[in-house]
């Protein structure tokens, strides 16, 4: 007999790493993700900011033609309308996306856990109202009453943020509570409060360790799908002032140019093939991932 | 606990929900002014200018809880406020005049989402591991990662710029130009049943031409997630016991599939069911806004263009929560018929 | 009671090997297995779990499921005027004799029905496949009664039910027609007829499972019944059309004791009334004890020893049967048990299967699997102790 001398933790990674290894779609989204991510750090390497511009994200007008130009080798994506460049915009444009999805999972995170855990561990009255205040937010569906929110606080790219976040904290409170009921109950938590813990350390310590893969999952799911929302709301033109950087809002300064004319009908290709493309591997890149989280830490489904 | 006591429940509990819509929507009104308030109210130039007697007239200082009461009220009679954004006019008005086009999308990318959907989960999960389930599994992944306004562009790009077969709106030029004249009658407001009706068999058929894309464009990303669900849950139901006693009993694998693994797979899809006319719904706003049609969805997305017509949003948002209570109320009906466990609930 | 045994041979399983195609290997879960079951006896099929005994009941209804395969053997089933190989028939033919020639009652009683439909629909789906013959008799039969009974306007409307009764009588397989009238909402109404007919025999076959209130239970769905309750369901279901083989997998082992008790006792008292013959596999030999006539050993996929119930506990003659008998707790008695485990069949032992396990193994074992031999009239053993 082996003796034991590796920590469960040791042995989690281990297995974890293994099963990653034997799913290529996982090694895809995690490949994808962290090219994303060198590519926002390296921003200003790969696309640096021009001389004396404060606000890197704001798109400069190479020239005031109105007429996109075709990839050159100055402008390597090729100029959209109004001549900002499309590689600028799309490089700095990653930037962009992490800091939507990160502050917007974060918050959801934060309000969610809350909100989650008090209605979870306290039940009775509490539980009864916050429920209430989900289900009343849950009414409408998702982007529209996100629409809503941004067009009477004026479109900016904060507001997409806050109501993706007023919009989306609901269904992480939901999942959160329904982890701590799971839990509650079970004999470690009695046994916790039996020997005199005090409420946050029960909370801490002991149900929110055991109910953190599940969140994980949906963390990871919910990425992709708030960054095609909010691009999406950038697309309809509620999102930052024109010429910022931006995935959403170079596809829709790409509307106009779908025909160019009979001789060369797809002549504006590169302003509405390039971001789009940005765009897709990103959330394609995070749903592979989520994916691949559920399968690897579904307590459920391991070990088979 | 029967089906009826389930459904006169749900019923029931319709109400405070709906209560609750308009508590949030009302909630959302107060962030503003009691001047931007009167404002949705206003009908001319005139009015403008005299905002008192708007405010007055609604009682916008007063108390917050007179004050609902008021706008429940004028609600109820249908005054939602006016459009100071094209279409001019009052918001009710406007949005059952733009009605029809978004029904007319609906009524078909429903059925296709959900009979595609379930069809292609099934084949997916029963012929597991071969062609069909990974080319399904593959196309499946890439429609739910796909930008919707992005597939749209390129929809357009591809048949409409590079080959031409068919262009944006719901019509092309002359037949839109004729089912303005005098010739036309326009009896629902759906070109392809107004069509028909009219004895004009080729509106009919260019109206459907036109909904080829937009309807791809709207249901991609909804099969792709029906998919995915259909095919795991019913991967799950194939393992279980009543399967093989089922085909203890005789029946054929066919049989068992369809009569058995089917039902019990669909549970978890119909819970998906809200979730999916949200997604309905709110791809309506980006697919017309991209293919030009004049329906609701492009109302919302104009009306929270800014400068926002906020009379126009909030009634489009007050009416897009009602109508997505009562699709939920419709689907968990759907859910408890399907799976009598939930009736006891 | 006396009964006469008919020496009629039933079921002869010959030669049958199955092997499961896993990630981890090759599992050779039966391997070389020979029954016979002889018309209205009980053979009791006993073993630890592992040992290939659901496997081979499987077999037999032809259900074995992937990554399972039925590499070669031989089963015969005796109809009524000839002899069928059943892994040489076609699927076509296997539907028609699951149910009705064969059925299967299995471990789990609520695991065994689809929640989402009620009782009378799952026991009514296997009259319909089966019985339909029978039930649009009954059907016409009432029809003609009501004919003559009615009004012209009436008249006329069960003149056309009973044209299509006839139709569904004379149809064994699938109508075009049929199928579409019973989709029209309206129209479809004379089904009515016939589920009522349906649900008749329901009750008839809930009451001789000794259900109390059978028509309540008519409409109640699984989740609603208790295990016990299940249970008779399923037994009712595999009955309902007079099958010759009764296969139980382990029927009692999910039950509390008490209701494992009733269970065995209505299986005993359906012996008696119905002369059928079972196949009862389980790893209880108490309840081998109580209702087999005839018992076999299995082992690491193999049948070690098969004779009847007496001289099972009398006479055990393989040293599995009688390690196993040994190990059976007594008060008063030591405790002991079977050293070593039962063997992974990826990778099986050489020669006999249990040799490593076994106290009185001997070089020969692990050399060459031993043949079966008859130590006495009906009595096999497979095992180098005993050469003829």
């Amino acid at each position: 007999m082996k003796a034991r001398t590796e920590s469960p933790t040791i042995k989690e990674l281990k297995f974890i790493l293994t099963r990653i290894k034997k799913s290529p779609l996982s090694i895809i989204g995690i490949v994808v993700i962290a090219f994303f991510a060198a590519v926002a750090l390296l921003c200003p390497i790969l696309a640096p900011v021009p001389e004396g511009q404060e606000d890197p994200y704001v798109l400069t007008h190479f020239g005031w033609t109105s007429e996109p130009q075709p990839p050159s080798p100055e402008h390597l994506f090729g100029t959209a309308q109004w001549q900002y460049d499309i590689f600028y915009g799309c490089i700095w444009g990653t930037r962009t996306a992490f800091r939507i999805g990160i502050i917007v999972v974060a918050g959801n995170l934060i309000i969610g856990l809350i909100v989650g855990t008090l209605a979870g561990y306290y039940s009775g009255v509490i539980d009864e109202l916050l429920m209430r205040l989900t289900d009343i937010i849950w009414a409408f569906p998702g982007l529209l009453l996100a629409m809503a929110f941004v067009s009477v606080m004026g479109p900016s790219l904060d507001s997409i943020v806050l109501a993706l976040i007023l919009v989306g904290w609901p269904s992480y409170a939901r999942v959160i509570r329904s982890e701590i009921l799971r839990v509650k109950q079970e004999d470690y938590v009695e046994a916790a409060k039996a020997i005199g813990c005090s409420d946050l350390r029960v909370i801490t310590r002991h149900i929110l360790i055991n109910s953190i893969y599940p969140i994980i999952i949906m963390a990871s799911l919910d990425t992709g799908a708030i960054v095609l929302s909010a691009a999406a709301l950038s697309f309809l033109g509620l999102g930052p002032p024109t010429g910022y950087a931006d995935w959403g809002q170079m596809i829709s300064l790409s509307r106009g140019f779908i025909y160019k004319n009979a001789q060369d009908p797809l002549g504006y290709w590169f302003t509405w093939t390039y971001p789009g493309i940005f765009i897709f591997t990103f959330v394609l890149g995070w749903n592979l991932l989520g994916d691949a989280f559920r399968d690897i830490l579904d307590p459920t489904l391991r070990r088979r | 606990m029967g089906m009826r006591a389930y459904i006169i429940r749900r019923i029931l509990l319709l109400i405070p929900t709906i209560i609750g819509v308009t508590l949030l929507i009302f909630a959302v009104v107060q962030v503003l002014s009691p001047e931007q308030r009167a404002a949705l109210y206003v009908t001319s130039e005139q009015q403008a200018d005299d905002i008192e007697v708007i405010i007055e007239k609604y009682h916008l200082r007063d108390p917050v809880y007179i004050q609902y009461f008021i706008w429940i009220t004028h609600v109820l009679q249908g005054n939602l406020g006016f459009n100071q954004k094209s279409p001019k006019g009052p918001v009710l008005a406007n949005i059952l005049n733009r009605a029809p086009a978004t029904i007319e999308l609906t009524i078909i990318a429903a059925p296709v989402i959900i009979l595609l959907g379930i069809f292609l989960g099934v084949s997916s999960a029963v012929h597991r591991d071969r062609l069909v389930d990974h080319v399904t599994r593959i196309i499946s992944i890439i429609g739910w990662s796909f930008p919707s306004f992005w597939l749209g562009i390129l929809l357009l790009a591809v048949f409409y710029a590079g080959l031409g077969w068919v262009g944006p709106g719901r019509l092309s030029v002359d037949t839109d130009v004729f089912v303005r004249s005098a010739d036309f009658t326009r009896y629902t407001g759906l070109y392809t049943i107004d069509g028909l009706l009219n004895g004009q068999l080729w509106v009919t058929v260019d109206a459907l031409k036109h909904l080829i894309l937009p309807v791809v464009s709207l249901t991609v990303q909804s099969i792709a997630l029906i998919v995915r669900v259909m095919r795991s849950s019913m991967l799950e139901a194939l393992t279980k016991g009543y399967i093989v006693s089922a085909r203890a009993k005789g029946l054929g694998q066919r049989e068992v599939i369809n009569k058995h693994a089917r039902r019990n797979a669909l549970i978890p899809v119909v819970t998906l069911a809200g979730m999916l006319s949200a997604g309905l719904l709110t791809g309506v706003v980006i697919t017309e806004t991209i293919f030009y049609i004049p329906g609701l969805g492009s109302y919302a997305a104009h009306m929270a263009l800014p400068p926002p017509d906020i009379a126009g949003v909030l009634g489009f948002t007050l009416f897009t929560g009602v109508l997505f209570v009562i699709v939920n109320l419709i689907v968990d009906v759907a859910y408890a018929y399907i799976d009598p466990r939930i009736r006891l609930e | 009671m006396e009964k006469t045994i008919e020496s009629r041979e039933l079921l002869d399983v010959k030669d049958l090997y199955v092997n499961f195609y896993t990630y981890a290997g090759v599992v050779e879960a039966i391997d070389g297995v020979n029954l016979l079951l002889k018309q209205g006896e009980t053979l009791g099929l006993v073993g630890e779990t592992g040992c290939g005994k659901s496997v081979t009941s499987l077999s037999i209804i032809v259900l074995v499921p992937p990554p399972g395969v039925i590499e070669k053997g031989d089963i015969l089933l005796q109809m009524e005027d000839r002899t069928i190989n059943l892994l040489k028939q076609k699927d076509r033919a296997l539907m028609k004799i699951r149910g009705e020639d064969i059925s299967m009652v299995f471990q789990d009683p609520r695991g065994a029905l689809n929640p989402v439909y009620t009782v009378t629909q799952q026991v009514g789906e296997a009259l319909l496949l089966h019985r339909k013959e029978e039930l649009c008799r009954r059907v016409l039969q009432e029809l003609e009664r009501d004919i003559s009974e009615a009004n012209t306007f009436k008249r006329f409307i069960y003149k056309c039910e009973k044209k299509i009764y006839e139709k569904m009588m004379n149809t064994r397989e699938r109508s075009a027609s049929l199928s579409a009238l019973s989709k029209i909402p309206f129209v479809n109404r004379y089904q009515g007829r016939l589920r009522n007919e349906i649900r008749k025999e329901v009750v008839r076959l809930l009451k001789t499972m000794r259900i109390a209130d059978p028509e309540r239970v008519l409409d109640m769905y699984p989740h609603e019944l208790s295990g016990g309750m299940a249970q008779r369901v399923v037994i009712a279901m595999a009955l309902s059309c007079d099958p010759r083989l009764l296969l139980a997998d382990e029927p009692t082992t999910n039950l509390d004791v008490t209701i494992q008790a009733q269970i065995l006792l209505l299986i005993k008292e359906l012996k008696e009334q119905m002369e059928s013959t079972i196949l009862y596999v389980t790893h209880d030999l108490g309840v081998v004890a109580e209702i087999c006539d005839r018992v076999a050993v299995m082992y690491g996929g193999n049948v070690v020893e098969i004779t009847d119930t007496f001289t099972i506990f009398k006479k055990p003659s393989h040293p599995y049967t009688q390690d196993l008998l040994e190990a059976i707790p007594r008060p008063g008695k030591e405790f002991k048990s079977i050293r070593g485990e039962v063997p992974g069949l990826i990778n099986p032992p050489k020669g006999c299967r249990y040799h490593p396990r076994c106290s009185k193994a001997m070089p020969i074992c692990a050399l060459s699997k031993p043949q079966v031999t008859q130590i006495e009239k009906g009595h096999f053993v497979m095992c180098h102790l005993y050469k003829t």
